[in-house]
């Protein structure tokens, strides 16, 4: 019996079940929608999250008192426990570290920021040296002028604001000399840094820059600095990280045996952070896939054992007018491998629906660009998975189908 | 199909059965189906085969079909050794030799008339364009040109048998095997199909009808008693109508 007529059997004999088949097909559709879906989420996900840490600068770094991730309380109460940087060691490691083109310091909190009766919350006061802005993310400055040298040697009370803080206080009205207050104090605005938008919902711009001088000398010098270094190049990155670290260490008269008191930090941390996420999402879903492709497997098979009890007779009738054993047990491989690849092609269809309204959700939520596109390789891979659970499914049910025997099964009512 | 050489010296004949037994395991007992049952049938011939439910007629039946292998004896069809045959050369005698008709016609209810006719050609590898052919010229012949696309349950009684015998001679089978063809059918319509049956014999085919009615037997040129799992006679008739 050539392939053909064994789909238009296959076909008919679905149709004429409709829903049957639609319910029978649910537990594939609903793992193969699953994996789609995921696999496109995850995808965005970790485009955009490459996307954003590639621009913090793939070859700056920093070093600070305690590392960006931290797993445990324990770990945070010891890291608790460490020495605060000092501008002196940032004096230190901008010496030490001839590998880097550029090291600078920052000092950041996180208060409120008033211009006549507007409040602004959350705002990031960030105490910096002139050349913060250009290492890692660099930042450009779109009104006024920049923080310089003599503004830190001098601790002038001036400061750059984000874009956040210009749409707040002084909407269309010109932003340059005005004098805002920082947790209280006051400062003259010289300048306003580009406009950067969110990460993950969180503004960007939502801050002020003043010189780091100005910074201790208003809000106390208590308060741990943070050492931000860029590499010459690429291929001196680790060495730049290694100088910064050994300046570090022996400043801090660190024996050979003892670990850092300090953190140094790349990008590298936070994506090492999210793909040991994404791994543990990608494996709970290949379980969850692989339980309801069982699940489905075992209702395709069940299904398919009452479709050969339903059709003896028909089976009979087909072997009297010369069907052979493998004609029979092709028809009931096909119709098993068609149902659950059906149940797959709608578990595409609804991964699509899935992944593009769930791209939709998260942009929202974090207010960005977002896409989730489903892969071509997900898409095979779904059918093609889906298909040999149909053909082991119905291995069974066919086999017992091809070995009736004839006079039975004309007997059959 | 046309005539092949025999391969085995059997005058001519078109069955030659030998010595047939069946038997069945019923538990520890044996049931003897048939009890050394020995005939042959010519080429033409139109033989009925009658007897009471449980004297063996339908396990005979399904013997001749080769749906089924005899336990003991020889069963040769066209000159090939029937009874040592595998399942996938039954398969390919049931399709080429054998032309069935049933009592309850058996059409597979979601195909048209049409591709009811065709299966024994889809079976038969026949491409998809002969088939349409070669079925429509099977419908023509019982005079259903006309309801080649009705499904069988927009067709009546009479009808759908008659798709059946189109279907049991798309083929062109060495013989047309009908088990109580008129069973389900009422008198005029049975007289009807009876009258169908003449014509195909009269055209040269080879009927074997398994009947318990007198009647429908009567209209075969010979007939063959069936008691107990044994030929109880094999008479020739006079023959009623053509």
């Amino acid at each position: 019996m050539p392939f053909t007529e064994a789909i238009t059997i296959a076909l008919s004999s679905l149709r004429a079940n409709k829903l049957r088949s639609f319910l029978t097909v649910l537990g594939i559709l609903i793992g193969v929608s699953s994996v789609i879906a995921v696999v496109a989420i995850t995808d965005g996900l970790d485009r955009y999250i490459s996307d954003k840490v590639l621009e913090l600068g793939s070859k700056s770094f920093s070093v600070q008192k305690m590392p960006d991730v931290i797993t445990s309380r324990e770990q945070w109460r010891e890291m608790m426990k460490r020495k605060d940087l000092t501008l002196d060691d940032y004096q230190v490691v901008k010496k030490g570290c001839a590998a880097c083109s550029d090291v600078g310091a920052m000092v950041a909190m996180t208060s409120n920021a008033k211009w006549g009766r507007t409040l602004q919350e959350n705002v990031r006061i960030i105490g910096i040296t002139e050349n913060f802005p250009r290492i890692g993310s660099v930042r450009d400055i779109v009104v006024g002028r920049p923080l310089i040298p003599d503004d830190i040697e001098q601790v002038r009370p001036v400061a750059v604001i984000g874009s956040d803080l210009v749409e707040a206080f002084f909407g269309g009205m010109e932003p340059l000399g005005k004098e805002v207050l920082l947790n209280g104090r006051p400062v003259k605005v010289v300048g306003v840094a580009e406009k950067k938008g969110t990460i993950f919902g969180q503004s960007q711009d939502n801050f002020a820059w003043i010189p780091i001088s100005t910074f201790r000398k208003f809000y106390g010098s208590r308060r741990s600095v943070e050492i931000q270094a860029e590499a010459w190049s690429m291929s001196d990155f680790e060495t730049a990280q290694d100088q910064a670290r050994v300046a570090m260490r022996v400043r801090r008269h660190l024996d050979y045996d003892k670990a850092d008191d300090f953190s140094v930090e790349t990008g590298q941390s936070v994506m090492d952070l999210w793909e040991s996420a994404t791994r543990g999402i990608y494996v709970v879903t290949i379980v969850v896939t692989a339980i309801s492709l069982l699940v489905g497997g075992i209702v395709v098979m069940n299904i398919m054992l009452v479709s050969v009890t339903e059709r003896i007779r028909e089976i009979g009738v087909r072997k009297a007018l010369g069907a052979r054993r493998r004609d029979i047990l092709r028809q009931f491989l096909v119709e098993s491998v068609i149902l659950s690849a059906f149940g797959g092609a709608l578990g595409v269809l609804g991964a699509t629906l899935a992944s593009k309204g769930l791209a939709f959700v998260l942009g929202s939520i974090m207010s960005a660009d977002f896409s989730a596109p489903v892969r071509l390789w997900a898409v095979l891979l779904a059918l093609f998975v889906s298909s040999v659970v149909g053909l082991v499914a119905g291995i069974y049910p066919a086999g017992r189908a091809a070995a009736l025997d004839p006079v039975e099964a004309l007997r059959n009512e | 199909m046309s005539a092949e050489p025999i391969a085995l010296s059997d005058n001519g004949a078109l069955i030659r059965a030998e010595d047939l037994w069946r038997t069945y395991a019923m538990g520890a007992e044996e049931i003897h189906a048939l009890r050394g049952v020995s005939f042959t049938i010519q080429k033409g011939e139109y033989v009925a085969v009658m007897g009471p439910s449980g004297s063996g007629k339908s396990t005979l039946m399904n013997l001749i079909g080769c749906l089924d292998t005899p336990s003991r004896g020889s069963y040769v069809l066209r000159g090939k050794l029937v009874s040592q045959m595998n399942d996938d050369e039954l398969a390919a005698v049931r399709n080429r030799e054998i032309g069935f008709v049933f009592q309850t016609f058996n059409l597979l209810p979601r195909a048209s008339a049409l591709h009811n006719v065709e299966l024994p050609l889809v079976y038969a590898g026949v491409p998809r364009e002969e088939r349409v052919v070669q079925a429509r010229r099977a419908l023509e012949m019982v005079d259903l040109g006309d309801r080649m696309n009705h499904k069988p349950n927009e067709l009546s009684g009479g009808q759908r048998q008659r798709v059946a015998i189109a279907r049991a001679l798309v083929m062109t089978p060495s013989i047309l095997l009908a088990d109580e063809p008129t069973g389900n059918l009422d008198t005029v319509t049975g007289d009807e199909i009876m009258r169908l049956f003449g014509k195909l014999h009269g055209d040269g085919n080879t009927i074997i009808l398994v009947t318990h009615e007198k009647d429908i037997a009567d209209h075969a040129r010979r007939t063959i008693h069936i008691r107990d799992g044994r030929i109880e006679s094999d008479v020739r008739n006079a023959g009623v109508s053509g």
